[in-house]
């Protein structure tokens, strides 16, 4: 079956009309024909995420499937798949997040059916030995190794660590070091978490650029179509509610300014209210380059160089997390106030008009200038795809933007940034005393 | 404005061979004298490029890092009408973006904009570049920034950038190219605003511009924002001082930067005597793409050192300096050198395998340089390259930045080089060439690891590093290592140093 929505109405902000077809058991196919002669993009997009690692001991292993999806299948191995592949002269990668797995090659439109091919085969033959499991599992130690020369990455690893105390958000998509090391020993559990799900009906296929979307739905059918779908459901746990704040210090060992983060519990996504749209609308009233705190903060009394905040689109709750750089170490606690002051502003002071009729304008501009080209196309309706599986969503969402009123920024203030919703974590230097 | 429209003789409307891949149909290239103009009516986008051909090897004796500051003092400054904020406030609604990009020899201010509000933009870009504000606030907060990205970012947040700044600074010792082109602790510290001034005075003139436009603009634009742009600029010189070869390289030379650090990053490199402006430039393209293709499993590097033995997660080689552009695999454009070097990267190492992993590295490249590629290896990798270098160009923006570079190098753009020149190339061609560049006996090697004393004790006793490996691996692979684990590194003892991180960038080394 098959069905075009999108770019027949000028209100919606994704351009490009989408054709959107179904196969039996499961797999869905999205297109769009984009004016790219000659280049195709091929996102195979797997709905799991770190979110799925439920079982203690084994995080990491989605991320560590983005790896040995490229350790090949009897009828093309790893040499012959890396040959196929720079025969075409494909860009291909992958990458992980909390939510979800793409794999995405960008080619010549020539080579769709070879794609098809190869992309089609390993999902459902994926075959990889122990032995070339637990080398794959050296290279995510030394993935591991060289995020951790960076104090973001042990920010962020204590900041969710203490967030969360049940939902696997609770560690980053990497996974936790000892898990990492556990890796090479899991051989059977890799097995596992492939069959349950790497399934047509977990998947979404998305193509964008040079492509006929009749011709795609046939191969995709051809190569596809014996898949078996498998209807696994994980258990997730639910993370209560915070009931009061927590805090974490760390240190780490070599030069560095001092790190502020803290992260807020907010809501999932939603298509269809109006929260996370406004706490979007609200990270940019809060912390773009035109925001009070910005101009504080950063130009004025240059306490800061680094300052951000938001929540990205996630299919459980996450943490709306805040990121600063203090230029001085006696200033942390200043600039963790300082922030905090105007959440509490936010509360009380309802947005001007056109304040906020600037930020919605921005959100749109920024969103309609980076799709120039079928990577990045493909890219953004992937992301809403994994969201709610609709590519309405994208249009859905920007029309939730347009929506959002001064009350409404208010409301999420109010709601989600309470102290007892708060963690906080700092990070300094190591003091040397010998 | 006589001079001008003189100079704005059309070069000529081109085709490209690779139009036919990747890019709207309707695109159309104007070259002028002074201008690279890319139309192409249905982008909603316009892009901007204005380069200078200024870059950190103008920065005055013991002032390292002017030239990233005055750069900066656009990028992220106010202009004469506007302060920082007033044009942050006025970019925003827009989503409008300015930046500025500073490397050895040029300095490109960038700039985006959504065609809906084209010509505001364009007049605030202008007046950005042409009258900076030069107010204190924005001196003090971007020289903050340049330090603190030597003494907290670099020393202490990356060691993969810190190793490869280190193999450079090392690589051009009393050579222009030394400072990093953010400067040095102690050269930032000393810059003073009237320095800024002078500097945009002297460098930032008629003759030292190269403006580059692409996207969905009116058919008359470019003409009318370059003439406005030269009206603006004062006259000048174009100055370019030749460059003095780098010190020649006596066996390994090693330097270790002494760091807590989780494992341990390598970068390795030596001075070549080619750019795209030579016709080797190419056919090395293809050897280096075999040995080690960015951030791929083409190279034989990533495929011998992650893929077989897993010791860190990737391991790649340049025929020129790379920055890779935001996540993609590609380069930044705009970062064009007369001078490069060869390098390969080895990303972060468990320290126990570190030496193993050096010797690994040097003892590939001497197998690629002693016995060069196969027919098979060759047509593979050229067949390659002639389909990968399209998608360097995926977007109007690096479509216009390579056409930039082309200009430096005298050549056309990278990309319709190589779809002209990898066609006749031959294995011959290729091999002679890496005969010719290539070698492993004269190599900088910048190690960036935990108790530097240790490692350095095992280089210089040259003692067996058999590596350890958590996986099992292949009888081939322990066969290959046997050939690895003594192979004799012939490290000078008396240039080979040790630095405290607390020291790397302070000030140059004579």
């Amino acid at each position: 079956m098959a069905g075009c929505v999108g770019g027949d109405s000028s209100n919606d902000v994704f351009p490009f009309p989408v054709v959107v077809s179904q196969l039996e058991n499961g797999l869905k196919i999205v297109s769009v024909e984009y004016d790219s002669p000659g280049v195709v993009a091929y996102y195979t997009v797997v709905r799991t995420g770190s979110r799925n690692e439920v079982e203690p001991g084994f995080s990491g292993y989605a991320h560590f499937f983005e790896h040995l999806m490229f350790r090949g299948t009897k009828k093309y191995p790893t040499a012959a798949y890396n040959k196929l592949i720079k025969q075409m002269g494909a860009d291909s990668n992958a990458f992980t997040t909390n939510d979800w797995t793409a794999y995405h090659i960008v080619a010549s439109s020539d080579s769709l059916e070879t794609i098809v091919d190869i992309e089609s085969d390993r999902f459902q033959n994926l075959e990889y030995s122990e032995d070339l499991f637990r080398t794959e599992a050296g290279a995510i130690l030394g993935e591991y190794n060289l995020n951790f020369s960076n104090p973001v990455a042990l920010l962020q690893e204590t900041l969710h660590g203490r967030a969360f105390m049940f939902h696997p958000y609770k560690h980053t998509t990497l996974g936790l070091l000892a898990d990492i090391e556990n890796m090479p020993n899991q051989y059977d559990y890799s097995l596992q978490f492939y069959d349950r799900y790497y399934r047509p009906n977990n998947c979404v296929i998305v193509v964008v650029g040079d492509v006929d979307s009749s011709q795609l739905s046939n191969l995709v059918e051809q190569y596809y179509g014996d898949w078996e779908p498998n209807n696994f459901e994980p258990v997730i746990p639910v993370e209560p509610p915070q009931t009061r704040e927590r805090k974490s210090s760390v240190t780490w060992p070599n030069p560095t300014l001092p790190f502020l983060m803290l992260g807020y519990h907010v809501p999932a996504f939603s298509d269809q209210t109006i929260d996370m749209p406004a706490l979007d609308v609200l990270s940019q009233l809060l912390f773009s380059e035109t925001s009070p705190l910005f101009q504080k903060l950063y130009l004025e009394e240059q306490v800061v160089d680094l300052l951000s905040g938001g929540a990205g689109d996630s299919r459980d709750g996450p943490l709306f997390t805040i990121i600063a750089r203090v230029t001085d170490p006696d200033r942390l606690e200043y600039v963790r106030d300082a922030i905090i002051a105007e959440i509490n502003r936010m509360k009380v002071e309802r947005v001007d008009p056109s304040v906020l009729a600037d930020t919605k304008s921005h959100m749109r501009y920024r969103f309609s200038m980076g799709l120039d080209n079928p990577g990045d196309i493909a890219r953004t309706l992937s992301h809403y795809l994994q969201l709610t599986g609709d590519p309405e969503t994208v249009n859905r969402v920007y029309r939730l933007y347009d929506a959002v009123s001064p009350e409404d920024i208010e409301y999420v203030a109010t709601t989600y940034f309470a102290e007892t919703n708060r963690t906080v974590v700092d990070l300094t230097m190591e003091k040397n005393d010998g | 404005m006589d001079r001008f429209f003189v100079r704005f003789i059309l070069l000529g409307v081109l085709g490209c061979s690779s139009c036919a891949f990747g890019t709207d149909q309707s695109l159309s290239v104007v070259n002028s004298e002074t201008s690279v103009a890319m139309r192409m009516p249905n982008s909603p986008v316009v892009n901007f490029r204005v380069s200078f051909r200024v870059g950190s090897i103008n920065d005055p004796q013991e002032k390292n890092g002017l030239n990233a500051l005055t750069a900066l003092m656009i990028g992220q400054g106010g202009s004469d009408t506007f302060s920082f904020e007033e044009l942050r406030k006025t970019f925003y609604p827009w989503s409008a973006a300015v930046s500025a990009q500073f490397d050895k020899e040029v300095t490109t201010i960038i700039g985006s904009v959504h065609r809906d509000h084209l010509n505001e933009f364009s007049e605030i870009f202008l007046e950005l570049i042409t009258e900076p504000r030069f107010d204190v606030s924005d001196f003090e907060r971007n020289r903050d920034s340049l330090k603190n990205g030597i003494t907290a970012t670099l020393r202490g947040n990356n060691d993969e950038e810190l190793g490869k700044q280190t193999l450079n600074g090392f690589l051009y010792r009393g050579h222009p190219y030394e400072a990093p082109e953010l400067g040095t602790e102690k050269g930032l510290e000393v810059l003073t605003l009237e320095d800024v001034k002078r500097f945009h005075l002297q460098h930032y003139h008629q003759d030292n511009v190269l403006v580059g436009i692409a996207g969905g603009y009116p058919q008359d634009f470019v003409i009318r924002f370059e003439e406005n742009l030269q009206n603006a600029l004062p006259a000048g010189v174009a100055l370019t001082d030749s460059l003095p070869a780098p010190d020649s390289l006596s066996g390994v030379e090693v330097t270790v930067v002494n760091k807590q650090a989780i494992a341990t990053a390598i970068s390795i490199g030596f001075p070549i005597d080619v750019t795209r402006a030579d016709d080797d430039f190419y056919a090395l393209l293809v050897a280096n793409s075999y040995f080690g293709e960015h951030r791929t499993f083409n190279g034989l590097l990533m495929n011998k050192m992650r893929g077989d033995r897993g010791l860190n997660y990737g391991d790649y080689s340049y025929l020129e300096h790379f920055i890779q552009s935001g996540g993609s695999r590609f380069p930044v454009t705009n970062i064009p050198r007369r001078q490069q070097y060869f390098s390969i990267w080895i990303r972060p190492v468990p320290h126990h395998n570190a030496h193993f992993a050096l010797r690994q590295a040097i003892v590939e490249l001497k197998q690629l340089v002693d016995t060069g590629l196969t027919e098979d290896d060759f047509s593979l990798t050229r067949d390659f390259l002639i389909n990968y270098s399209k998608l360097y160009v995926q977007t109007a923006d690096r479509r216009l930045g390579y056409a930039m570079d082309g200009r430096f190098y005298g050549t056309n753009s990278l990309i319709d080089e190589i779809q002209v020149r990898l066609p006749l190339l031959t294995l011959d061609d290729v091999n002679n060439a890496i005969k010719r560049h290539l070698q492993y006996d004269d190599l900088a090697v910048a190690v960036v690891t935990t108790n530097a004393d240790s490692f350095v004790e095992k280089l210089l006793s040259n003692e067996p590093s058999p590596p350890t490996y958590n996986v099992s691996v292949s009888e081939e692979v322990l066969l290959e290592d046997q050939g690895i684990v003594s192979f004799p590194l012939n490290v000078d003892v008396d240039r080979l140093q040790v630095m405290p991180v607390e020291e790397m960038f302070r000030e140059l080394s004579r």
